[in-house]
């Protein structure tokens, strides 16, 4: 089906212009939904509305991809952490670095810079960004270049020309707010965007802006009265919760930040994503489920309202931020078929929901270490947690898996269309937390919890798994040195692509996970691998620039092993397996 | 005295065919400090650390010497510790909280609260951060410190402003009083001992301490035991240096004094400026 559909879209174009089939021209004309068909493109940063990172591009496959080799490689200019991807439409590359975030357009017939555009920021933002200085990418729409800066700048490029169109500010580093993930195009004339922070507890909120001009369209909150969360009639959970379920005024500061990535149903007209923690780090401040924290919000697109929302973590206590990609896939279950999505959680939990209710299928861990809950009581969809790893004032707690970092982060997983697996990459890091120790602040005396990361059982601190959707359980595991911080990709041809911490960028069978091809390069990677066409011929990009909370200690020069909320410790020997350094590397046959 | 130290002390007396007991003595108190974080210390030793460790190194009879490093670079306080006191470079920090953790800490030599500051004309009634004139003010406050939990407990963070001078090299704990002085803010709430120093150039401002509270249903810690810390292992230097404080504690309260720390006695304290 998707070779036709490319076929279909060159006829279109073909006569548009003498430059190539992909013309700029010719694309405005084309529905993003259309585009994201086309394999020989990446548009979205998840590839499609549905965040399924599967190419059906073959031409790579398990017989042939021992001959991989580099095609044409790119520095960009940064330093700090490479989490993004990135996008190709027609004949251009575009992609944004790690801050300062640079953001090119190359020309994929000679790799000159078409242009370059740094956007001026508030210095500010540097101090208040919790976990490295990260980008997870550009968004395309309407002739424009989508670019989230780290001061939480919102700028729409001309794509042509790199010129700003338009510039919103979507949040304030003053108040804490930074900006760090990629925004979602929908319908070529909504831009969505997040916000991250939550320091000076701020609370989080899903903008949508619209493309032509900037103009705020609605703006959904994840705490407070339903008027500021956009929860009406429509909504099946409990009225205004995101009060009732605070104690006093505090939900005004309520977190909930939605930093992750975003997904879109265009037949039900329902963008999914995930909330993150509540306000306070300390659980003991902020009595309640500290609603709508920790969840999964199905919205409807035109006006921001909720339709359902499924919240994991109720009263977080471990940092177990649910805004994890949401993938959007059809399940066959018990012989029926069902609209689903699917999240695997910072919590350790893969879950499976009905996404046209938010009713839930299935709630099952894809990390047997995991135990701060021995299961999710399917009835009332809550957690059922083990006392035991309950982090609360004074206490010391030992031994929570996992650790605050989660058993996945953001790095997106996959979906397999050939074998029906999820190819997910993973963390395998447990926790020790003190809630209340005495510390420093050079000059400033205070309380705060210090926690301590290191490898869960077995000594690997990551996994690359695949997961059976249906029989919910895993069916291979890659075992990593360091967690896989970054994404993976599957493709037509059998094979799956990831990255590692300490460089290698590997190819797998999907079926078997079995390791056929690697290749190190310049840095550790926590980017996400894409695949496009040029001229014919199949190529896979990735991103190659180690950072993020996993490695801040390298990230930020910290050797200190309670540093970047404990993450520091778990990464100490990353430096004898590579360094910082941003660069595209882009592979072909 | 550290085991290093005493371990050359030892070699020394061998070398010198053990001539006399004298050469103990001669050992400098390694103190480890940040060459330029006013009111603390500095390279030219105006801070009151530095006075602070010239009164236990005489003390003790030991020559102060430093081992200079920022506490403000990547990784704070904490890498600070790590590079210097912690990778023994040094053997003395002369001013964390007590209790501490990856340190061994002396006995508390002194008590200090955070304080609100606000302009003395205003009259403003605050006691806590419960008071309600706090609702209708910008408040500053340093990021990452107790009074950021406190307001955002309240919701008053919603109209406050952050500062980061504990982790901006260059920045000057001062800062916050030109906030303060200029109507930029209508309230500060920071560390007392940071700003006292200063508050004698700020005369038109005043200075009021921040009780510990439980009103928000949580415990708040602002009022801090201060003590002098040697490594985890090193008891000898942390007995030495409890000695010191015992012998000397008039001496110590002077210095601190005379930096303008105000030491915490109850949640009545008010300290005007001074002049």
């Amino acid at each position: 089906m998707r070779r036709v559909a490319v076929a279909l879209f060159a006829a279109v174009t073909v006569t548009a212009a003498a430059v190539g089939y992909h013309t700029v021209a010719a694309q405005q004309r084309i529905a993003l939904a259309d585009m994201a068909q086309d394999s020989g493109q990446w548009v979205m940063p998840s590839q499609n509305y549905s965040a399924t990172r599967h190419s059906a591009l073959d031409e790579i496959k398990a017989s042939n991809v021992g001959a991989l080799k580099v095609a044409w490689t790119m520095s960009t200019g940064a330093t700090r952490g490479h989490e993004g991807q990135p996008l190709v439409i027609g004949d251009t590359l575009y992609f944004e670095s790690a801050y300062p975030n640079h953001v090119y357009a190359i020309d994929l017939s000679d790799y000159h810079i078409k242009w370059q555009y740094t956007p001026k920021q508030d210095p500010f933002a540097v101090s208040v960004a919790c976990c490295d200085l990260v980008n997870r990418g550009v968004g395309y729409g309407d002739g424009k270049i989508i670019v989230n800066a780290l001061d939480g700048q919102v700028i729409a490029l001309d794509m042509n020309s790199g010129k700003p169109v338009w510039t919103v500010h979507n949040g304030d580093p003053a108040m804490g707010q930074t900006l760090t993930s990629a925004p979602l195009i929908i319908k070529d004339k909504l831009v969505v965007v997040g916000v991250s922070g939550g320091e000076f507890g701020v609370r989080g909120y899903l903008s949508a802006y619209d493309i032509k001009n900037g103009k705020r369209v609605w703006r959904a909150y994840s705490a407070g009265p339903d008027s500021d969360t956009l929860i009406g009639a429509g909504f099946s959970g409990p009225k205004n919760a995101g009060r009732s379920t605070w104690n006093g005024e505090q939900w005004k500061v309520g977190g909930g930040t939605t930093w992750g990535w975003y997904s879109y149903d265009p037949k039900l007209n329902s963008i999914y994503y995930g909330t993150g923690n509540p306000g306070t780090w300390n659980p003991t401040q902020r009595p309640g489920d500290n609603k709508w924290s920790m969840t999964i919000f199905a919205r409807d697109a035109d006006t921001g309202m909720a339709k359902w929302g499924y919240q994991m973590t109720p009263h977080d206590a471990w940092d177990y931020d649910g805004v994890n990609e949401m993938i959007l896939v059809d399940l066959n279950m018990n012989g029926r078929t069902i609209p689903s999505l699917v999240h695997f959680d910072r919590n350790g939990f893969a879950y499976e929901l009905d996404r046209r209710n938010g009713k839930l299928l299935l709630a099952k861990k894809f990390d047997p270490s995991v135990n701060w809950a021995t299961h999710v009581d399917m009835t009332s969809g809550r957690p059922v947690v083990d006392p035991r790893y309950m982090t609360k004032a004074g206490t010391n707690v030992s031994g929570i898996c996992p650790a605050a970092m989660g058993s996945k982060d953001q790095q997106p997983a996959s979906y397999d269309e050939e074998s029906g697996y999820f190819i997910v990459p993973t963390n395998h890091n447990c926790m020790d937390y003190k809630a209340f120790a005495v510390k420093y602040k050079s000059g400033f005396p205070f309380v705060g919890a210090i926690v301590k990361m290191y490898p869960g059982p077995g000594g690997n601190r990551g996994a690359v798994i695949a997961w059976d959707p249906i029989k919910g359980e895993v069916v291979w595991t890659d075992k990593e040195r360091f967690p896989a911080w970054g994404g993976t990709l599957s493709t037509k041809g059998g094979v799956s692509f990831y990255g590692t911490m300490d460089g290698w960028f590997k190819a797998v069978d999907s079926k078997t996970g079995k390791e056929l091809w690697k290749f190190h390069t310049p840095s550790g990677i926590i980017g996400n691998p894409i695949s496009y066409t040029h001229g014919g011929k199949q190529y896979i990009a990735i991103l190659s620039g180690v950072g993020g909370w996993a490695a801040l200690g390298m990230a930020a020069g910290l050797t200190e092993p309670t540093a970047g909320l404990g993450a520091v410790n778990a990464a100490q020997d990353l430096k004898n397996y590579t360094q910082l350094g941003g660069d595209l590397v882009v592979f072909s046959l | 005295m550290t085991l290093r130290r005493l371990a050359v002390a030892a070699a020394f007396a061998l070398a010198a065919a053990a001539v006399t007991a004298a050469p103990a003595a001669a050992q400098p108190l390694r103190v480890c400090a940040d060459p330029d974080y006013m009111p603390f210390s500095n390279r030219a030793g105006q801070g009151f650390e530095n006075k602070l460790a010239q009164a236990v190194g005489h003390a003790l009879g030991e020559p102060v010497t430093y081992v200079w490093r920022s506490m403000r670079g990547p990784g704070g306080f904490d890498q600070f510790l790590h590079d210097t006191l912690n990778a023994g470079r040094c053997d003395v920090v002369m001013n964390v909280p007590y209790a501490s953790e990856n340190v061994l800490v002396t006995r508390p030599y002194y008590v200090s609260s955070y304080v609100f500051v606000y302009a003395k004309k205003r009259k403003y009634d605050i006691t806590s951060l419960d008071s309600p004139v706090l609702r209708d003010l910008k408040i500053g406050f340093e990021q990452d410190t107790p009074p950021e939990t406190g307001l955002k407990l309240r919701a008053l963070i919603l109209h406050s402003k952050p500062f980061d001078v504990g982790d901006t090299p260059g920045e000057s704990p001062a800062d916050i009083l030109a906030a303060v002085k200029s109507g930029q803010i209508g309230v500060a709430v920071t560390w007392q001992p940071s700003i006292g120093y200063f508050m004698r150039s700020y005369p038109g401002l005043v200075s009021v301490p921040l009780p510990n509270s439980r009103a928000a249903g949580t415990v708040e810690q602002y009022v801090f035991p201060m003590a002098m810390a040697a490594r985890k292992t090193d008891t000898r230097t942390r007995d030495a240096l409890d000695g010191a404080i015992g012998r000397n504690k008039d001496e110590l309260q002077r210095v601190l004094r005379s930096f303008g720390v105000l030491i915490y006695t109850g949640p009545s304290d008010v300290q005007g400026a001074q002049t």
